[in-house]
C-alpha cells in the first residue's frame, strides 16, 4: 500500500513537469496549429538561460525567471515573425522549419558548451519533504506549484483579458476574427511569443531538477505532443490534466512493468485514446477535423 | 572567452590548411573518426585532445619513421556516417592509418570499411568485445574492454565494499542498476555473471539514458533493500538517479558508480555532502600516484598549458596512452601496413604501469590489450581519489568509510 | 468526365499544376500517362547512371552518390502517402526498420540470399504499414503526424525489447562476406548501382501511381477527402494501398540499407531525425506530390550534409549540424515549394519575361 502511494506521488508530481513543459505547446499548437517541434529546445533554452543567471549574475535559478522569460519572449515572437509566419501557407514547411530550427537550437547551444552536463543548485534542490510517509522533493513540489499556477494564470488571462479573447477568437475562427478587427498576424506572433516563454517558464523551474544538456529537449518533446493532445486540443485545463495522465501511466507502467517498458506503454496509451476520441479528453469534438491546410 | 575563440580560430586556421594541401607530403596523418555532435560530443572532443597532445609529444621529439604525424578530424554520430568518414579520410584526405573512436557501433563500421581499404584501425576507447573477437585482421584495440570495467567492479565489491562493510559475500545483497543501450547491459551482464559466482545474490534493473524521471528505478531498488547499489551509466542518467535517490531516501550501505559519475558534473548536480564515499569505476584519473601512472601529473600540466582548463574527462588520459601505444608500434613496425603495425603489436610487451594510465602493453590473439584496465576511485569531499589498486593511492590519500550520510 | 489517355484534353487539377490558371481560359494540357513520362525519367535514370559512372574512382563521393540515391528512392516512398496522399507520415522509420530486420534475419538465420529477402521485407513492412495506420487514418493533419510519432516512439521501445528479433540494443551485426549473392561489395561503385537500381524502382512505381487510378484518387482525397467520398471514392481503402506501397518500398530501402552498413540498433534504424523525418524533409524540399521532387532533394541534401560534415565536422562540437540547420531553414523560407516548385516559378518567370 505504501508502494502505492509512492509510485501515486510520483505520478502526479512528473505529471506536474509534464504539463508545465506541455502549457506552452498547447497553446502553440491550440492557436495557430502550428506543429512546433522547436518547443522543448526552448524549454532547454530555459534551463540554459538559468544556468547562465546562476553562474554569471549569480541569481538564485528561480529568480533568473526575471531574465529569462523576457528573453525567450523576444525570441519566440522573433522566430515566428522570420521563419513561420511567411510560411503561413504551407503548413508541411512549416513542420520542417521547426525541425531545422529544432537542429539549430540543439547544436549552438553544444558549441558554446562543448557538451558537458551542467548543474544548477538552488538552496531548495536538496531538501525531501516528507508527506503522509512519502518521500517527495521539494524542487519537484514548486514545479507542480508552477505548473498549476501557470495554468491557472493563463486560463484566467485567455477568458477576461483582451489580447487573451483575441487569441480565442483567432482559435475559434481566423476569418471572422479578422473581419472583428483583430490583426491576427500580429496574435500569431504574439502567441508564439507567449508559448516560448511558458517554455522558458517550464525551463526555469526544471532546471534544480535535471542535468543540462543540449539533447534534453528532444527528451521532453514527444511525451509533450503526447500531454497535449490526450488532454485536448485547445483545452488549457485539458493539458492540465493531460499531464498528469501522463505522468501516473509512466509512473505506474514504469514500477509495476519495466522501467524500459514505459515509454511503450505510455505511447500505446496514447494512440489508444487518439483513435477512440480523437479530440482528447477535454477537447471539443471535431476540433481535430482542422487539417494542416489553413481553412 | 578569448582562450575559446582563439582555439576555434586556430583551427578553423587548420582547416584552411589542410585543405589547401601546404601540408609536406611526407606527413604521417592519422586519421580520426570520433563523434563530434551528438550526445558523445564532450567525450569525442576530449579524446582527440588526448590524442593531439601524445602527437604534440611524439612531433617534439622528431615524429615516426622520420615523418611528422598529423591528425585529420573526421566525425560520425552514427554507423552510416563512419563509412563516410572512412571514406573522406581515405580516399580525400589520403590518411596513413585510421583510429578512434569511443561509441561501438561507429567502431564497427568503420573498422570494417578500413579494411576494405587495406588500413590499419586501432581503437582507443571504445568498449565491446565484440569489436576484438570479431577477428578482423587490422583492428587491436589498446584501452580496456567493457569485461574488464565489469571484472574491475566486482575485484571493488569483493575486496574493498565487502571488508570495509565487514560483510561477507553470504547473504549480500547487490541491485546492478544499468542504462539500456549496449555499453550498460554487457557490462552489467557480466557484472551479474562475476557476482554470482562469487556467491552474492543479485537483482537487475535498467533504465534509458533519456528518461525524464527515474523515480521508478530507484524505487524498485528501494524495494530490494540491497547492500550494494551498483550503476552502469552516463552522466545526465546517474546525475539523475543519484538526486532521486536523495529525494527517495534510498542510502545503501554501498555505492557504486561504473563508466561515469567521476566529474564535476556529478559534483554539482549533487553536491559533495552526498557523493563522499561513493566508489567509482572508470578510466585511470591524472591524479593518481606516480607509482600506478608514471607521468600522470606531467599529463595534466601539458593538458592545461595546451587548453586552458582541466581535462573534463579522464578518457582523454586514455585516449593520449593509446595514441602512444600507436606511435611506439608504428615505430617499431617501420611501416604504416596494418599488417606489419598489428604484428609489431602483438610483439610488444610492457608490464603494467609503463604508461601515464598505469597501462602496460600486452596483446592477446584478438588484438585487445589485456593489460589496460580502469581503476576504482572515491568521492572524497568534493573531490575524487583514486583508491584502487592501492598503487593508484595518491601521497597522503586513503580509502575513506563508504557510509552513506 | 473520363480520364482516358489518347485524345482526350482534360482541366488539369488546380492544385496539381504549377500554372496559375489564366481567368478566362484554363489552360489545357495532354493526359500524360505511364509511358508518355517513360522518355523523361529514363533521362533522368541515364543522367544518374552517367554520374555514378562519372565518380567511379572517387569511393568517397560515391559512397555519398549511393546514399543520396538510398534517400531519393526512401523519400519517394514516402511521397507516395505523403505527397499525393496528403498523410504526414512519420512513422516510416518502422516500416524501414521493419523490412531491415527481416533481411538481415532471414540471411543471417536462413540463410537466404537478401535479393530473396527483399521480397518479405516488402511484404511484412506493408502489413505492418496497414495494421498500424488502419486505425489513426481518421486523423487528419497534424494529429495524423503526432500519432505516427508515437508509433515510432512505441516501436523503440519494443525493438529494444525483443532481443530474439533485433539482437536487442547490442544490435544485429552482418560479417563481411563479399559477394553478389550476398548482396555485399567490396567497392562502393556497386553500392552506387545497386542504390541506383532502387531509386530506379521507386521512380518506376512512383510514375505508375502517379499516372493510375490510384494516384488520381490520392490527390482526390488529398485536396478535399469529404469532396471525394462524395465522388464515391473508398479513403480507407485508397490511403491504405498508398500506404502500403509505400510502406514496402521503404522496406526494401530498410534491407538494402542494413546490407550496406551490416550493423545497426533499433535506435539507430528508428530514429526520427536520421530517418523518419529526413524521408519528409527530403520530400519538401524537392517538391511534395511531385515526380521528380524527392530524387532532386536528396541530391541536394545529402551531399550538402555529407559535405558539411567533411568540411566542419571537426572543428568544433556541433558545427557541421548548425551550418545545415541553416541551410534547411533558409530552403524552407526561400523554396516554399521545394525545388520542383522553384524551379517551376523561375520558368514562368522566365516565360513571361520571354514572350513580353
Amino acid at each position: 500500500m505504501a508502494d502505492l502511494i509512492n509510485v501515486i506521488a510520483v505520478g502526479i508530481l512528473l505529471g506536474g513537469i509534464y504539463a508545465l513543459v506541455s502549457v506552452g505547446l498547447n497553446l502553440i499548437f491550440g492557436v495557430i496549429r502550428i506543429v512546433n517541434f522547436a518547443q522543448g529546445e526552448f524549454v532547454m533554452l530555459g534551463m540554459y538561460g538559468t544556468y547562465a543567471g546562476y553562474t554569471y549574475l549569480h541569481l538564485d535559478p528561480y529568480l533568473t525567471l526575471i531574465v529569462v522569460l523576457p528573453c525567450l519572449f523576444v525570441v519566440g515572437a522573433v522566430v515566428q515573425r522570420l521563419i513561420l509566419a511567411p510560411l503561413r501557407t504551407e503548413p508541411a514547411m512549416q513542420i520542417f522549419a521547426t525541425f531545422g530550427l529544432l537542429m539549430l537550437l540543439e547544436n549552438v547551444v553544444l558549441a558554446a558548451t562543448g557538451g558537458a552536463a551542467y548543474s544548477v543548485t538552488s538552496r531548495v534542490a536538496q531538501i525531501s519533504v516528507d508527506l503522509a510517509g512519502v518521500q517527495v522533493g521539494l524542487v519537484r513540489l514548486i514545479a507542480l506549484a508552477a505548473a498549476t499556477l501557470v495554468t491557472v494564470a493563463l486560463g484566467v488571462f485567455l477568458r477576461y483579458s483582451m489580447l487573451g479573447r483575441a487569441i480565442r477568437a483567432v482559435a475559434q475562427d481566423r476569418s471572422a476574427a479578422r473581419l472583428m478587427g483583430v490583426n491576427v498576424d500580429r496574435i500569431y506572433m504574439l502567441t508564439f511569443g507567449i508559448g516560448t516563454m511558458l517554455a522558458g517558464f517550464a525551463g526555469c523551474l526544471l532546471a534544480p531538477i535535471y542535468s543540462l544538456s543540449p539533447q534534453i529537449g528532444t527528451s521532453f518533446i514527444l511525451p509533450a505532443f503526447a500531454v497535449v493532445v490526450l488532454g485536448g486540443l485547445g483545452s488549457v485545463p485539458g493539458a492540465y490534466v493531460g499531464g498528469f495522465i501522463v505522468g501516473l501511466t509512466e509512473a505506474f507502467a514504469g514500477y509495476y512493468l519495466d522501467p524500459a517498458l514505459k515509454h511503450a506503454v505510455l505511447f500505446g496509451v496514447f494512440i489508444a485514446v487518439l483513435i477512440i476520441r480523437p479530440s482528447g479528453l477535454f477537447g471539443q469534438i471535431g476540433a481535430e477535423e482542422v487539417g494542416l491546410r489553413e481553412s | 572567452m578569448t582562450a575559446f575563440w582563439a582555439r576555434r580560430t586556430s583551427a578553423i586556421a587548420a582547416a584552411l590548411m589542410l585543405t589547401l594541401g601546404s601540408a609536406a607530403a611526407q606527413d604521417l596523418k592519422i586519421g580520426v573518426v570520433n563523434p563530434f555532435s551528438g550526445g558523445m560530443a564532450l567525450y569525442g572532443d576530449e579524446m582527440t585532445r588526448g590524442f593531439d597532445l601524445a602527437v604534440d609529444e611524439a612531433n617534439a621529439k622528431g615524429g615516426v619513421l622520420g615523418r611528422k604525424i598529423v591528425i585529420v578530424r573526421a566525425s560520425a554520430t552514427s554507423a552510416q556516417e563512419a563509412i563516410a568518414a572512412v571514406e573522406q579520410l581515405i580516399g580525400r584526405d589520403k590518411v596513413d592509418l585510421l583510429s578512434g573512436t569511443y561509441v561501438t557501433a561507429i567502431s564497427n563500421a568503420a573498422s570494417e570499411a578500413a579494411l576494405n581499404n587495406n588500413m590499419l584501425f586501432w581503437e582507443t576507447n571504445a568498449l565491446s568485445r565484440d569489436l576484438t573477437d570479431r577477428g578482423l585482421p587490422n583492428f587491436a584495440r589498446s584501452g580496456p574492454d567493457s569485461s574488464a570495467f565489469a571484472r574491475r567492479s566486482v575485484e571493488g565489491v569483493l575486496q574493498l565494499v565487502l571488508p570495509k562493510l565487514g560483510r561477507t559475500s553470504q547473504a549480500f545483497k547487490v541491485w546492478i542498476e544499468h542504462e539500456d543501450s549496449s555499453f550498460g547491459t554487457s557490462i552489467a551482464k557480466e557484472q551479474e555473471q562475476l557476482l554470482k559466482a562469487a556467491g552474492i545474490q543479485v537483482s537487475m534493473g535498467s533504465h534509458s539514458a533519456r528518461a525524464i524521471d527515474l523515480s521508478d528505478s530507484i524505487l524498485r531498488a528501494k524495494n530490494a533493500a540491497p547492500d550494494l547499489w551498483l550503476s552502469t551509466g552516463y552522466v545526465t542518467d546517474h546525475n539523475l538517479l543519484l538526486r532521486t535517490a536523495r529525494e527517495q531516501n534510498f542510502k545503501p550501505a554501498a555505492m557504486m558508480l561504473v563508466g561515469t559519475g567521476d566529474t564535476f558534473e556529478t559534483r554539482d548536480a549533487v553536491g559533495k555532502e552526498f557523493l563522499d564515499g561513493i566508489l567509482l569505476v572508470s578510466y585511470p584519473r591524472s591524479d593518481i600516484g606516480e607509482a600506478y601512472g608514471p607521468g600522470a601529473a606531467a599529463f595534466l600540466k601539458s593538458y592545461q598549458a595546451k587548453y586552458n582548463r582541466d581535462p573534463i574527462a579522464p578518457q582523454s588520459m586514455s585516449a593520449f596512452v593509446g595514441m602512444k601505444i600507436l606511435l611506439q608500434a608504428l615505430s617499431a613496425a617501420g611501416s604504416t601496413g596494418y599488417e606489419k603495425v598489428i604484428a609489431a603489436a602483438a610483439k610488444m610487451d610492457q608490464p603494467f604501469g609503463t604508461y601515464e594510465t598505469g597501462y602496460g602493453v600486452k596483446f592477446d590473439k584478438t588484438m585487445q590489450n589485456v593489460r589496460a584496465l580502469p581503476i576504482i576511485a572515491q568521492w572524497q569531499n568534493g573531490q575524487v581519489r583514486a583508491v584502487f589498486p592501492k598503487e593508484t593511492l595518491a601521497a597522503g590519500v586513503a580509502m575513506l568509510d563508504l557510509g552513506r550520510k | 468526365m473520363s480520364l482516358e489517355n489518347g485524345d482526350h484534353k482534360v482541366t488539369q487539377p488546380i492544385l496539381a499544376s504549377l500554372t496559375r490558371p489564366q481567368p478566362a481560359t484554363a489552360r489545357l494540357v495532354p493526359v500524360k500517362t505511364f509511358l508518355g513520362e517513360m522518355p523523361l525519367a529514363l533521362l533522368v535514370l541515364a543522367m544518374l547512371l552517367g554520374l555514378v559512372t562519372l565518380f567511379s574512382g572517387d569511393s568517397f563521393t560515391l559512397n555519398t552518390l549511393a546514399t543520396a540515391l538510398l534517400f531519393a528512392g526512401l523519400s519517394s516512398a514516402w511521397n507516395i502517402i505523403g505527397g499525393f496522399g496528403g498523410q504526414f507520415s512519420l512513422a516510416h522509420s518502422v516500416f524501414f526498420a521493419v523490412g531491415a530486420y527481416t533481411t538481415a534475419n532471414l540471411y543471417l538465420r536462413a540463410g537466404v540470399s537478401p535479393w530473396l529477402g527483399l521480397i518479405p521485407a516488402a511484404a511484412l513492412a506493408a502489413l505492418v504499414a496497414c495494421v498500424l495506420s488502419w486505425p489513426v487514418f481518421r486523423l487528419r493533419g497534424p494529429f495524423f503526424a503526432i500519432a505516427t510519432m508515437a508509433f515510432t516512439e512505441v516501436a523503440l521501445a519494443l525493438g529494444n525489447y525483443m532481443e530474439w528479433a533485433t539482437g536487442g540494443t547490442r544490435g544485429m551485426s552482418i560479417p563481411f562476406r563479399p559477394g553478389l549473392a550476398n548482396m555485399i561489395f567490396r567497392d562502393r561503385f556497386s553500392y552506387a548501382l545497386l542504390m541506383l537500381g532502387f531509386a530506379a524502382l521507386c521512380l518506376m512505381v512512383v510514375i505508375a501511381i502517379k499516372r493510375s487510378r490510384l494516384g488520381y484518387y490520392l490527390q482526390a482525397v488529398r485536396d478535399n477527402e469529404q469532396a471525394a467520398r462524395a465522388a464515391g471514392i473508398d479513403v480507407l481503402r485508397v490511403k491504405l494501398k498508398g500506404m502500403a506501397i509505400s510502406a514496402a518500398l521503404t522496406g526494401i530501402g530498410g534491407g538494402l540499407f542494413l546490407m550496406q552498413v551490416r550493423v545497426a540498433d533499433p535506435s539507430a534504424l528508428l530514429s526520427l531525425f536520421d530517418f523518419g523525418v529526413k524521408f519528409a524533409l527530403i520530400a519538401l524540399i524537392g517538391g511534395l506530390g511531385t515526380i521528380y521532387g524527392p530524387l532532386l532533394g536528396a541530391l541536394l541534401v545529402i551531399p550538402l550534409e555529407s559535405w558539411l560534415r567533411a568540411e566542419l565536422g571537426g572543428l568544433m562540437p556541433g558545427a557541421n549540424l548548425i551550418a545545415l540547420s541553416v541551410c534547411l531553414i533558409l530552403a524552407s523560407l526561400f523554396m516554399k515549394q521545394g525545388i520542383v516548385g522553384a524551379s517551376g516559378r523561375l520558368a514562368i518567370l522566365a516565360g513571361r519575361r520571354w514572350r513580353r
